[in-house]
C-alpha cells in the first residue's frame, strides 16, 4: 500500500467518521487542537483505522504519540510495512 | 412542549395528522425476515436535520435520543425559555425510555458476538445503550446543569418523568424541568411484545386498520417512536417571567400493582386514579377529559375500560390516541398528553381512531368516536400503565 492511498482512506476515516472538511485535512493539522477530535474520538478512530486497514493497533503504545494527521499516516505505513515483513 | 412522532415534527405537525384521521401505521420492510415474528406493522417516525445537532452532542445518541432531544429544544423555545437558565443550577431534566437505543443495543450484539471480540466497538455504544441515555443526551446538549434523571418504567416512562418533575418542582429544589421519554422503533422491541402475544398481528396487509383501542375486533398493540418533552415550571417562576402557561398539574399517583408483571390490574388502576384525584383534591365529577392509555390488547384495554367506568362513570369524554400514532411506549404519555392538550386548547377532544364498534368487554365509558367532540374541557386526566405492574396517572387543569 502506498504513502498515497493510505492519506486518502485516512482522509476518508476523517471525513466519515468525523465529518471533518476536507480543506482541514492537512498533514501538519493536529489532531486534537484542530481537528476536534477528544478522548473519545481517539477510540473511535482506532476502531475505523483498524476497520479500514485491517490492523490491531488498539494495544500498540505507538498510538499515544500521534499528534498530527502526518503521524497517522507514518503510522498506517509502518504497520503496513511491518505486515510485509512478515 | 415538543414532540417527534410517527406524524414528524412538532405538535403541530402531530394534531394535524390527528385532525385529518390519519394513520401513521404501515407494514414495515424487512420485518418478515424474523422467524416467529408475526406483528409486521408499526408507526416509524421520520429522522430529520440530525445533523444541526453538533456532532460532539450527537456522536453520543442513538435514535431514541436524537427524537429527545429535539422534542427538548422544541419544547424549550415553545415555552420561550431564556438559555442562560440552562446553567443556573434550577433547570434540570427528567427523561425516560424503556431502554436504551434499540438499535444501538442490537448493533452492539451484532458487532461484539459473532467473533466474541470488542476491539470493534464504538466508544459510543455504552453511551447510545444505557437506560439514562435520553436524560444525559438532553442534558448534555441543552448545557443543563440541574437535576438529571431517567425514569425506567416501559410504557409508563414519560408519566414518571412528568410525576418526578412535578415533584421536584413542588418540593422547591428546581425551578423548571423538561420532563417526557423517547422510543425507538425496531424488530427486537415489537417482537418482546409478540413472544407475550400482545401485538396485533391480523392486520399486516391493512395496517391503517391498527390498533384498535376499546373495539370489538381489536388485536394487540402496535409498537411506533419519537420523542415527547413537557416544560414544567414553578408557577411563580413561570408567571414572572410571563411564560405562556398552558396547564397546571394539580394531582399525580404512581403506583404497583405488586400482583402481576405482564397483566393488567384493575383494582390498582382504579386506585392509581382515585389517588391521583385525591391529591388534586377533586372529584371524578369534575374532570372534563380522560386520555385513555388503550393501547388495543385485550386485557389491557378491558381491564382500563372497567376501571374508567368505575371512577368515572359513562359521562366523562374518553379516548385514547393510539390508533393514529400506534404506541410509542416510554414516550407516549408526553405525546399524548401534548397532543391533548393542544386539542382543547382548539376546542377538540380527539376520537378514537379505528373504534367503530365498541368490545362488549369496553362498554360503560363516554368513548368519543367518529369525529372530534368539540367541547370546553378544563380539567384533563391521563393515564399510563406499564408492564411490571404499574400504574401512573396525571390531573392537570388547563389554564
Amino acid at each position: 500500500m502506498t504513502k498515497e492511498e493510505i492519506i486518502k482512506l485516512t482522509n476518508k476515516v476523517f471525513e466519515d467518521a468525523f465529518e471533518i472538511d476536507p480543506e482541514k485535512l492537512t498533514p501538519q493539522a493536529k489532531i486534537f487542537d484542530e481537528l476536534g477530535l477528544d478522548s473519545l474520538d481517539i477510540v473511535d478512530l482506532i476502531v475505523a483505522l483498524q476497520k479500514q486497514f485491517k490492523v490491531q493497533i488498539r494495544e500498540d503504545e505507538r498510538v499515544r504519540t500521534i499528534r498530527t494527521l502526518e503521524d497517522v499516516y507514518n503510522f498506517i505505513l509502518i504497520l503496513k510495512q511491518e505486515e510485509e515483513k512478515k | 412542549m415538543g414532540s417527534v412522532s410517527p406524524f414528524g415534527r412538532g405538535v403541530a405537525a402531530l394534531t394535524d395528522g390527528i385532525e385529518a384521521g390519519r394513520s401513521a401505521v404501515r407494514k414495515m420492510e424487512g420485518w418478515g425476515q424474523y422467524l416467529g415474528l408475526r406483528s409486521l406493522v408499526g408507526a416509524p417516525a421520520e429522522m430529520k436535520d440530525e445533523k444541526l445537532i453538533p456532532r460532539l452532542n450527537r456522536r453520543s445518541m442513538g435514535r431514541l435520543s436524537i427524537f429527545a432531544v429535539q422534542a427538548a429544544q422544541d419544547a424549550v423555545a415553545d415555552a420561550g425559555l431564556d438559555p442562560a437558565l440552562a446553567t443556573t443550577g434550577r433547570m434540570g431534566c427528567v427523561v425516560g425510555s424503556t431502554t436504551g437505543s434499540a438499535i444501538s443495543i442490537s448493533q452492539a450484539f451484532e458487532t461484539m458476538l459473532p467473533d466474541h471480540d470488542l476491539t470493534k466497538l464504538s466508544s459510543m455504544q455504552f453511551f447510545h445503550c444505557i437506560s439514562h441515555t435520553a436524560t444525559m443526551n438532553v442534558a448534555q446538549c441543552l448545557k443543563l446543569n440541574g437535576w438529571v434523571m431517567a425514569t425506567s418504567a416501559a410504557c409508563a416512562s414519560a408519566m414518571q418523568a412528568i410525576g418526578a418533575g412535578y415533584d421536584l418542582i413542588r418540593l422547591g429544589r428546581q425551578d423548571v424541568m423538561l420532563c417526557g421519554g423517547a422510543e425507538e422503533l425496531h424488530p427486537t422491541v415489537t417482537g418482546s411484545f409478540d413472544v407475550l402475544f400482545a401485538t396485533s398481528v391480523k392486520y399486516n396487509d391493512t395496517p391503517e386498520q391498527t390498533p384498535r383501542p376499546f373495539d370489538r375486533d381489536r388485536d394487540g398493540l402496535v409498537c411506533g417512536e419519537g420523542g415527547g418533552i413537557l416544560v414544567l415550571e414553578d408557577y411563580e417562576h413561570a408567571v414572572k417571567r410571563g411564560a405562556p402557561i398552558l396547564a397546571e398539574i394539580l394531582g399525580y399517583h404512581t403506583c404497583s400493582s405488586g400482583d402481576h408483571v405482564s397483566e393488567s390490574s384493575r383494582p390498582a388502576m382504579v386506585t392509581c386514579m382515585h389517588e391521583a384525584l385525591r391529591a388534586a383534591q377533586l372529584e371524578p365529577s369534575q374532570v372534563d377529559y380522560v386520555n385513555a392509555h388503550a393501547t388495543a390488547t385485550m386485557q389491557g384495554d378491558k381491564e382500563e375500560a372497567e376501571a374508567i367506568a368505575e371512577v368515572f362513570g359513562a359521562k366523562v369524554p374518553v379516548s385514547s390516541l393510539k390508533g393514529y400514532i400506534g404506541h410509542t411506549l416510554g414516550a407516549s404519555a408526553a405525546i399524548e398528553l401534548a397532543a391533548s392538550f393542544a386539542g382543547i386548547r382548539k376546542g377538540l377532544l380527539y376520537p378514537t381512531l379505528n373504534l367503530q364498534n365498541v368490545s362488549p368487554e369496553c362498554q360503560g365509558v363516554g368513548h368519543i368516536m367518529g369525529g372530534a367532540l368539540k367541547r370546553e374541557a378544563r380539567v384533563v386526566v391521563k393515564n399510563s400503565f406499564a408492564f411490571g405492574g404499574i400504574s401512573a396517572v396525571l390531573v392537570c387543569r388547563m389554564s
